[in-house]
């Protein structure tokens, strides 16, 4: 997997395309699929054929359907690629102007209940919300003329809480992907919705005769509730019918753990606000789960330098977005935690906390981890009982989560920091548990018609399933899905799915408040909805979603006049009161959950351990085809269009491994080759595999095809996390990464001066002749100057930001926000791997300390708006100027693109179109764009703005109503996408605005505030809050080197 | 050589072609000439010959005023361009740098200067040499085709009625080893 | 004449004059345009068909560029410029030698320049014209970018932008151009005159004819031809300063460490004359040869040209080194990283240390009078300066650009096959120039070599090797 051959998506997409022809020759075969029985009864799929040999090949086809989306089999075999693409942008163009300019038929309704906070400077504003693991997160899009084109969070949710996530963000590309599925077809011949509700009515007489025995459904985990009453309809006719959830990273360990500690299957929920200390057992509890949004929040408010402030102790193998915030990470394999946290438990135990005493005596193996900090730490938890709280990883096994469920409820944390609520979907379990009996069902062959819904289980199922070899005896397979994928391939009928901004729909979010999801747009390729088609089962499929949902809602509205009610729920993006209580009184038999867990924790296994992990940008790999998140550099390794077997330097070097080479993981007999990475921080003697890369099916384009290696072929259901027993070898050949820092540059560098950080206790970091102080007074100040600096206190507006180092996590959900907001351009790996990438934020990360003592301090940059731009002067034709108001302004129209103004920018924040990268954009693509900011061509320069299309909308505005911008009513697309609100955006004019505050906090600095360049972007110190018991002075912090200095 | 043109209004100009043998017979004849009571004299010659201003009797040469000129008014137009148009006609806050920046203007200003300056010594000589003149009578000699590589010629223009023969044979007693009387053809 | 001379005591040199053999006008007159004469011969035609060849490489190099963009060169973020600019700062600086020996030493009265000039001033022209490509290549829309530059009252009222140091470039570059040009066709014309007088075929005697523009070695032209001729050098020798001191201030006047340096200016002249004079040699040593020029472009002109490449190269010494003591003397962390870390031990300290080699060890070799005296040590030794130089441009631009500030932002170079190209393409383009010239041109100042041939005969106190001061 030579970089040249997934050089450039959209190289590659033209490529494929000219290649058609000859796909459905050469890679159909390898496909195989060929169904065992040729497809039976109704489900026999009446191929066109054009020759006697074609025919012949009919074997072939339902591989030549993975490739083959059905309307693009009337081009002629032996088209032109020029031929197809104008064919290609003809369908697709018919497509926008008959889908796109047609509003949906059902009325939906603007957000209008506008808080003051948070007004975004666009023209209308529709609430709905995004289901992901069955959790909705409350989203605000952003729609001109029908059009969605930016996504924002919605306030008034419960966990959204007006931020969002990167992948989020990216949902807006994800519906104006060109290569989603557009066709309904049966094989691979296009039908009609219509045909097929015939087709599946039909099929429910047969069903109904063995009251459904042989009907299965395959889905996503949901809490909607129209979708479970629908389940509840269908059940009642064909009670022999099944559902089964699915998700390859279902959070089963919590639900099971919860029901060892308290008897039943319960969900924990985490209130960070009241949590002063935090035990994060490979929990990345910011970066991943359907609260990190509401986490991260909580987590930054409570980060405040006062003493108040709350420590974060992680124990983690690979670094995360978490353990990269915590003031004590311990490395420490997965399959240690375990015996750790049972080591914990006899601690607090013989500290005195009785509840733990029958855990005292579990067994932790023999130690690996430092028993001092684990002394410390139980110091800590033990002094802060009732406002400390411990969080186990969705990827530990139930012992830890029952174990972390015992602590917390011993130091009386449930119902402070720490609720226990029950599951809010009927199926608790959505690992490979359940989807084992739906495949021995299959293997027996008791399934004759599977529905499946899930996110492409053919690819996230577990190795040893081999799901595409047992789909083929399924003789009804439906697969419900927004891409041609692996799945579409291995089905009898694809359905298109609609996307979720195409949807009606609802969801509840963790606390249980439901949240009507309404769509933006008709859908682009007449995708199907979810809930139609489960009422195809009862018949209802022709109703409409709308139908459905409404319907349902009345049923369940008790008393006054609903359709108000129901426009109001729309508008605000919630439906009042529909929150769950959490249980109270949950009690824990310690010495039940001794037994239970005991023989849990003893490890049996040796040899090296293999982890895998949740990709923070790919997700299972359902957004890998994604250019966005594919591009978005991975928050701890800067790596962008690919995964890497990440290793410690350790282990690395002990195999003889260096960054780039090509390595085979084998694991239980199965193997990939992977190109491997030294990580930071990383624990030794462990491979961490990141899943949802290396996709084959992806439709059309295959922004990811190719991209990566797929871990998930190395994956088991027995142990879908961490196992023992893995080898990692060298293979001799070299791969080339495309990552966005630290380049070769591997050496300490005299001229690396990372952000100051500083050590607590809090109660000295402030103090005047502390360390801190110095290396904040260098960092600031006025400088000698030739010329006196331009006076704007006499306008209107003086923009500035500041950014909060202490706050900000790098989870790199600006970055995309930018993207989407100011229409910037991907440019591929080639590109990327040049230096060439186009996203204004830049997160930059320095690491301090070593491996067993890492902190990582994240520092978003993009253009600072210097005062004394060093870009302006040298620009020849007066292409970047300044505003009235201290803009660095870039005029994109008069720029020659000599790049010299980048040559001398200090930060380094400027970025060029090297080529014309908009001239692969679909018809389609085009609409996501943002009006309100010109796309830029080739040879042009540019760089962050401040959004200033968005200070200019808002100014218009305000004019109109006579007054001037309030503070915080204006935000920049990255400051409102951030969970932590760690950037702050607004005029220095305004003393009593948050910037100005900020502005003047002592730990504010200016980033190479010795050039003397006046940078209009300010940022705030880091600050760390240690345990006295281990903090040893200077050790870390303040003045190191640059991460990768460390790992010479 | 130029007759049967009597009725047009052309009157033929005559020059009389002397050759010496070395720069300094040149220079030693062509004061004897001048002295002579000759006016328009003039000499060929494949390079510059020193003294040869004094021989001919000519002024200072005009050239450094000219060029002196050219280059004031160069460096003139370059700054007051700069100062109209980043001061007057649209300033602009360029990284907090004032819109006149006198050490800013210097190249711009000194590059005018030297091109106006070197250009108008270019046309300058040219047009002071009345050049480019493609025919001059004198070309009508055979020899003069060697003023260009060896030889070093006098040329003595006659006013009108002037007798040819004479200044003939004042030339030679100037010190010519060849002389040659052409006249002017009509093109 | 070449014969023993009163002045023999007086000059070590005397072995060595400047015009060898005894001649007449007329003799050195039809030596001089002999090969002007003279059909094209097989070598030539070799020649001028590999040059053409790499001309054709040029074509299409640009061609792709204008196509693709930018993005088809190896530049990035931060390396934003890279061999564009080198070979433009390369071949402006080879361009100055021709300025400076026809002008310079015109002004102190040189009396061995009068064999080169006509040579130098040639390359001066042929090299900008080379590197006048690249400032308008290198642009991301150069088809607004070769207009936009020129202050024209355009319709939406903005004006260039006089701060920046291109915009300065834009003119020093086009008046550097225009004075070399009109300087060499002034010294040209009695020339073309003598080539009109002694060319046998009509066709030739009209063209030439056109071009020598009826001169007829009057008198009175020559008294005012003489003040133009010296004026213009008097020009030009300020100008040539000037422009690369302007060239200089692309980098000097940023922030970059590695550019933000006040030794910018005299260290680029200096180096400028010193891959000016390699490349006179390097055209030089063959042209003698093949065109029959030994008797006036002698071994004394050798030796003088490789003195002044010893002078020089020590100036550009002094420079590195003043560059390193700044940056240590400084005290600034990435000025010091620049240096001590980046360009000794970065990655691409390779071109550094070949840097080193070709422009600091190789001049050393002409304190010997036997190496500067040798031919095929000097021709060597100018190849190996002319590469040298290309590599200072290379650490100037692209090593300092690649690590400069912040380390996230750090980014290796690699040029594409179409940077190459265009590099070989512009030499391409060069010696098609240039070979042309040598055909139809002559090679030497004619006129100035019979003046200089009267002086050194018919005036005793000429100083017959010319070392007036």
């Amino acid at each position: 997997m030579s970089c040249d051959d997934n050089k450039d998506a959209r190289t590659k997409d033209r490529d494929r395309r000219r290649s058609l022809p000859v796909v459905d020759k050469s890679v159909a075969p390898a496909k195989g699929a060929a169904p065992a029985d040729g497809g039976n009864g109704l489900w026999r799929s009446q191929r066109p054929w054009r020759s006697i040999d074609e025919r012949d090949r009919q074997g072939a086809m339902p591989g030549a359907a993975n490739e083959f989306p059905a309307g693009t089999m009337d081009v002629d075999d032996n088209v032109s690629r020029r031929g197809f693409m104008q064919l290609l942008s003809v369908s697709t163009a018919v497509a926008t102007v008959g889908a796109a300019c047609q509003k949906p038929n059902e009325k939906i309704v603007p957000f209008v209940r506008r808080p003051e906070e948070v007004t975004p400077g666009n023209p209308l504003h529709f609430a709905t919300a995004y289901a992901l693991e069955g959790y909705g997160s409350g989203l605000l899009v952003e729609s001109h003329e029908g059009r969605p084109t930016k996504i924002e969070g919605n306030p008034a949710h419960p966990q959204t809480i007006g931020a969002t996530t990167a992948i989020e963000q990216a949902l807006i590309l994800g519906l104006y992907d060109d290569d989603r599925a557009k066709q309904l077809r049966q094989g691979v011949t296009p039908i009609a919705w219509r045909s097929l509700l015939g087709q599946i009515n039909a099929n429910n007489a047969k069903l109904a005769e063995n009251r459904g025995a042989g009907l299965r459904f395959l889905t996503a985990p949901t809490t909607s509730p129209l979708l479970l009453d629908l389940r509840r309809r269908i059940l009642e006719r064909f009670p022999q019918a099944k559902f089964v959830s699915y998700s390859s990273v279902a959070d089963d360990g919590a639900v099971d753990g919860a029901r060892m500690a308290f008897g039943k299957p319960m969900v924990p929920r985490h209130r960070l606000g009241s949590a002063d200390v935090i035990l994060s057992l490979d929990s990345d509890f910011l970066a991943e789960g359907p609260e990190q949004t509401r986490l991260s929040r909580e987590f930054a408010a409570r980060r405040e330098p006062s003493p108040r402030m709350s420590r974060l102790y992680v124990v983690e193998p690979a670094v995360t977005v978490t353990g990269a915030m915590a003031d004590h990470r311990l490395r420490m394999q997965g399959t240690e935690v375990g015996s750790f946290v049972a080591g914990l438990c006899s601690v607090l135990a013989s500290r005195g906390l009785e509840k733990l005493a029958p855990l005292a005596s579990l067994s932790h193996g023999e130690r690996k981890w430092d028993m001092k900090w684990l002394v410390a730490l139980a110091g800590d938890l033990e002094r802060h009982r009732g406002s400390s709280l411990v969080i186990a990883g969705c990827r530990q096994p139930p012992a830890v989560h029952a174990l972390a469920a015992a602590l917390n409820a011993a130091l009386g944390n449930v119902g402070v920091t720490v609720e226990y609520g029950a599951p809010l979907t009927p199926d608790p379990l959505s690992g490979p548990a359940p989807l084992a009996a739906l495949a021995q069902d299959i293997a027996a062959g008791a399934v004759d018609t599977l529905v499946i819904t899930a996110a492409n289980p053919v690819y996230t199922a577990p190795a040893d399933f081999k799901f595409a070899k047992l789909l083929e005896r399924v003789p009804n397979s439906i697969y419900f899905g927004l891409n041609e994928d692996e799945t579409a391939a291995a089905c009898k009928v694809m359905v298109p799915a609609a996307h979720a901004l195409e949807t009606w729909g609802d969801v509840r979010a963790t606390d249980g408040t439901v949240s009507i999801i309404q769509p933006l747009i008709a859908p682009l390729w007449g995708g199907i909805q979810e809930a139609e088609l489960y009422a195809a089962f009862i018949g209802e499929g022709d109703v409409g979603a709308n139908k459905l949902l409404r319907r349902y809602w009345q049923g369940q509205f008790k008393g006054g006049e609903f359709d108000a009610h129901w426009e109001r729920w729309l508008a605000d993006g919630i439906v009042p009161d529909t929150g769950v209580a959490a249980e109270g009184g949950v009690a824990v038999d310690g010495a039940a959950l001794a037994q239970t867990v005991a023989p849990l924790l003893t490890r049996t296994k040796s040899g090296m351990e293999i982890a895998f992990v949740v990709d923070p940008k790919l997700y299972d790999g359902r957004f890998a085809n994604n250019a966005w998140l594919q591009e978005l550099p991975h928050p701890i390794t800067k790596l962008t269009w690919d995964n890497a077997a990440m290793l410690s330097e350790t282990t690395a070097k002990a195999l003889g491994i260096e960054t780039g080479d090509i390595v085979e993981v084998t694991y239980r007999d199965r193997h990939v080759d992977a190109p491997a990475m030294i990580v930071p921080g990383h624990v030794d003697d462990t491979v961490t595999l990141p899943l949802g890369y290396g996709r084959t099916g992806v439709g059309v384009g295959g922004v990811a095809k190719d991209v990566g290696f797929n871990a998930g072929a190395l994956r088991t259901s027995d142990n879908p996390w961490y196992d023992r027993g893995a080898t990692v070898a060298k293979t001799g050949r070299r791969f080339k990464f495309a990552i966005t820092q630290d380049h070769w540059t591997m050496s300490p560098d005299g001229r690396v001066i990372p952000p100051p950080a500083v050590e607590g206790p809090i109660e000295e970091v402030l103090k005047r002749d502390s360390k801190f102080h110095e290396e904040i007074e260098v960092r600031r100040g006025p400088l000698p100057t030739i010329h006196e600096p331009v006076d704007y206190s006499k306008q209107a507006y003086k923009w500035a930001m500041s950014i909060d180092l202490n706050k900000c996590t790098g989870c790199s959900a600006c970055v995309v926000a930018c993207v989407s907001e100011n229409n910037i351009n991907v440019v591929g790996k080639e590109n990327v791997w040049r230096g060439r990438e186009m996203q204004w934020i830049r997160v930059d990360r320095y690491f301090s300390g070593n491996d067993d003592s890492l902190s990582m301090i994240t520092q978003p940059l993009m253009c600072v708006h210097c005062e004394t731009a060093p870009c302006e002067y040298v620009c020849p034709v007066n292409a970047t100027v300044h505003s009235d108001e201290g803009l660095n302004e870039m005029v994109y129209n008069r720029c020659i693109g000599t790049r010299y103004c980048s040559n001398n920018c200090p930060y380094k924040v400027r970025r060029f179109n090297y080529l014309n990268y908009i001239a692969d954009y679909t018809a389609v693509r085009e609409l996501g764009m943002n009006p309100d900011v010109t796309v830029r061509t080739r040879g042009i320069m540019e760089k962050c703005t401040y959004c200033v299309q968005r200070i200019e909308r808002k100014r218009i505005s305000t004019r109109i109503e006579g007054r001037t911008i309030a503070d915080g009513e204006l935000e920049t697309a990255c400051q409102q996408s951030c969970p932590t609100r760690a950037i702050v955006f607004g005029s220095l004019n305004d003393a009593s605005s948050k910037v100005s505050q900020q502005h003047a906090d002592p730990r504010r600095y200016d980033l190479l505030h010795e050039i003397g360049t006046r940078p209009r972007t300010a940022y705030l110190a880091r600050v760390r809050n240690p345990n006295p018991e281990l903090h040893v002075p200077d050790a870390h912090g303040a003045g190191q080197e640059h991460g990768k200095g460390e790992h010479e | 050589m130029s007759d049967g043109h009597e009725e047009s209004t052309f009157v033929a100009r005559r020059f009389i072609v002397a050759e010496f043998a070395s720069p300094q017979a040149l220079l030693d004849g062509t004061t004897k000439m001048r002295h002579g009571g000759y006016k328009s004299l003039d000499t060929h010659t494949p390079f510059p010959i020193h003294g040869i201003e004094e021989a001919l009797g000519l002024k200072r040469a005009k050239i450094p005023a000219i060029v002196l000129g050219g280059a004031i008014i160069g460096a003139c137009i370059a700054y007051s361009m700069i100062y109209f148009m980043n001061v007057i006609d649209w300033p602009l806050n360029i990284g907090n740098r004032p819109p006149h920046g006198p050490p800013a203007n210097i190249p711009i200003t000194f590059e005018l200067a030297v091109l106006l300056g070197g250009g108008s010594a270019f046309m300058g000589f040219f047009a002071l040499a009345k050049l480019p003149q493609p025919y001059h009578p004198v070309f009508e000699s055979e020899q003069f085709s060697r003023a260009s590589i060896d030889a070093f010629f006098l040329s003595v223009e006659l006013p009108a009625g002037a007798d040819g023969d004479r200044a003939i044979s004042d030339v030679k007693a100037a010190g010519a080893i060849a002389t040659e009387l052409v006249t002017e053809s009509e093109r | 004449m070449a014969a023993p001379h009163p002045s023999v005591s007086r000059d070590p040199l005397e072995p060595q004059p400047l015009i060898e053999g005894v001649h007449t006008d007329k003799t050195i007159n039809d030596s001089l345009l002999a090969h002007v004469w003279r059909g094209a011969g097989k070598g030539w035609f070799a020649l001028f068909s590999v040059a053409l060849a790499m001309l054709g490489l040029l074509v299409i190099a640009i061609s792709w560029t204008l196509y693709k963009g930018i993005g088809a060169w190896g530049n990035n973020i931060p390396v934003g410029w890279a061999f564009g600019i080198i070979n433009f700062v390369w071949w402006i600086g080879i361009g100055h030698a021709g300025t400076l020996i026809s002008a310079i030493l015109l002004l102190f009265q040189q009396k061995w320049r009068t064999s080169i000039n006509r040579f130098a001033e040639a390359m001066t022209l042929f090299a900008v014209i080379c590197a006048l490509l690249f400032p308008l290549l290198h642009t991301g829309r150069p088809w607004f970018a070769i207009y936009w530059l020129m202050p024209y009252p355009s319709t939406n009222g903005i004006w260039p932008q006089f701060k920046s140091p291109l915009t300065w470039d834009v003119f020093a570059v086009s008046t550097y151009f225009t004075i070399s040009l009109l300087f060499w066709f002034l010294g040209l014309v009695p020339d073309l005159a003598a080539l009109r007088d002694s060319s046998k075929s009509k066709t030739k005697r009209m063209v030439y004819g056109l071009l020598a523009m009826g001169w007829r070695g009057s008198g009175r032209h020559w008294a005012e031809y003489k003040w133009a001729y010296v004026l213009l050098a008097g020009l030009s020798t300020p100008l040539v300063l000037s422009v690369h001191t302007i060239v200089s201030f692309d980098f000097a006047t940023s922030v970059i460490p590695g550019w933000h340096t006040t030794i910018f200016p005299p260290y680029f002249v200096a180096g400028a004359v010193f891959s000016g004079f390699a490349m006179v040699m390097t055209w030089m040593v063959p042209a003698r040869h093949f065109l029959g020029l030994k008797h006036v472009v002698t071994m004394k002109h050798l030796e003088n040209m490789n003195k002044i490449m010893l002078v020089t190269g020590m100036m550009v010494s002094y420079g590195y080194i003043m560059e390193h003591f700044i940056a240590w003397y400084s005290g600034d962390p990435y000025e010091y990283a620049q240096f001590f870390k980046t360009r000794w031990g970065g990655p691409m300290s390779g071109i550094f240390y070949l840097m080193v080699f070709c422009n600091v060890v190789t001049p050393q070799i002409f304190w010997f009078k036997k190496a500067r005296t040798s031919i095929p040590v000097m021709w060597i030794a100018s190849i190996f300066i002319n590469v040298g130089m290309w590599c200072e441009r290379f650490n100037i631009v692209i090593t300092s650009l690649h690590q400069d500030f912040i380390p996230s932002k750090f980014e290796n170079y690699s040029p594409t096959w179409v940077d190459i190209t265009l590099f070989i393409g512009t030499i391409g383009l060069f010696s098609t120039l240039f070979l042309l010239f040598l055909k139809f041109i002559p090679a030497v100042a004619v006129t100035e070599v019979k003046e200089l041939r009267h002086e050194l005969a018919h005036d005793p106190t000429a100083d017959p090797v010319g070392e007036t001061h």
